[in-house]
């Protein structure tokens, strides 16, 4: 079976059909995909300006990191889960669109970004957040990761405005 | 009294900017993804600066550190949505008209604007509210500008 075939067989699934034809839930899903994306991506994003050195100077990258992990990723479980309902419902519209492609490659970057900021710069961070002088590196990870969630959301909305 | 307002909404509907949004096939789209970016940043900002408020999330800064640090952008995220918003609206006035659920995200976001102006603005300054105060508010303001959100996502599909 291709991916496309699996992409055709989950737009015609049951769930995918009733999602797609539903009154309430396609609304209700896209809702919690945007206002989960606002949470979540809203709060990286001011991690990624202190990194960057555009504001935030009185808190540390490592508290916005640990202190509101737990509301972040209740904002990620939303958003991959609506995400992935969503998917489910136009899986074939999905794998034909380019804006789609082009959203999952930012989204793949800006996991390998975090990733690799979590190997590279997140152990030595101790050393480095309250001196208020983020590393080169560091600050380049944080433009990366902007540039790559305003690249996520871009062709996220664009691929919903192609599929009208 | 909503009648009153008519010719308002077909002037918008008719200005040249809401022709020139109306006649291009990627403009909307592209002002609706900003309008996306400016709603990011201002939830975003804003949750963050509401949990502190609520006695949840940087617990360990002072309320006045962390309305310094995050209004700003939320006043950002604030010209961005309210810039996109009002160019998608003169491009649908005349549906807007006929929306209910525009007329309540009016309402909603002039509450919210007046709550962020009024009292969060004040944090910035002032002494912190009593915890009591400050729960109320956290969850006033979460509930207004989240319900913003809601409502604007309800002109999209009723």
């Amino acid at each position: 079976m291709s991916l496309y075939e699996i992409c055709q067989a989950l737009q015609d699934s049951a769930v995918g059909t009733s999602i797609r034809e539903s009154i309430w839930t396609f609304p209700i899903i896209e809702t919690v995909h945007v206002l989960g994306l606002a949470v979540s991506v809203g709060i990286l994003v001011m991690l990624d300006l202190r990194l960057v050195g555009a504001g935030m100077r009185h808190i540390v990258a490592a508290d916005i990191m640990h202190k509101l992990k737990r509301w972040y990723l209740a904002g990620f479980a939303a958003m991959f889960a609506s995400g992935a309902l969503l998917f489910w419902s136009e899986a074939e519209k999905c794998y034909r669109s380019p804006t789609f492609r082009i959203k999952l490659t930012f989204l793949a970057l800006a996991g390998l970004n975090a990733l690799f900021f979590e190997i590279k710069y997140v152990p030595s961070m101790k050393n480095w957040d309250a001196t208020g002088v983020t590393p080169s590196g560091a600050r380049a990870v944080g433009w990366v990761s902007l540039i790559c969630w305003l690249g996520v959301i871009g062709f996220g909305r664009w691929t919903a405005y192609g599929m009208k | 009294m909503i009648h009153a307002t008519l010719p308002f909404f077909r002037w918008a509907d008719h200005t040249w900017i809401a022709q020139w949004i109306r006649d291009s096939t990627w403009v909307f789209a592209l002002i609706e993804v900003f309008h996306l970016f400016g709603l990011t940043l201002l939830l975003g900002t804003l949750t963050v600066l509401n949990l502190r408020l609520f006695g949840w999330g940087l617990r360990g800064y002072a309320l006045k550190s962390v309305a310094t640090d995050a209004l700003p952008w939320t006043y950002v995220g604030m010209a961005v949505s309210i810039t996109s918003g009002i160019l998608l609206f003169v491009s649908e006035a005349m549906k807007c008209y006929g929306s209910l659920p525009f007329f309540l995200k009016m309402g909603l976001l002039a509450a919210a604007l007046l709550f962020t102006f009024t009292f969060n603005r004040n944090l910035t300054q002032a002494d912190p509210p009593s915890p009591v105060v400050s729960k109320c508010a956290a969850c006033l303001s979460i509930a207004l500008w989240f319900g913003v959100g809601l409502a604007g996502r309800a002109i999209a599909f009723f």
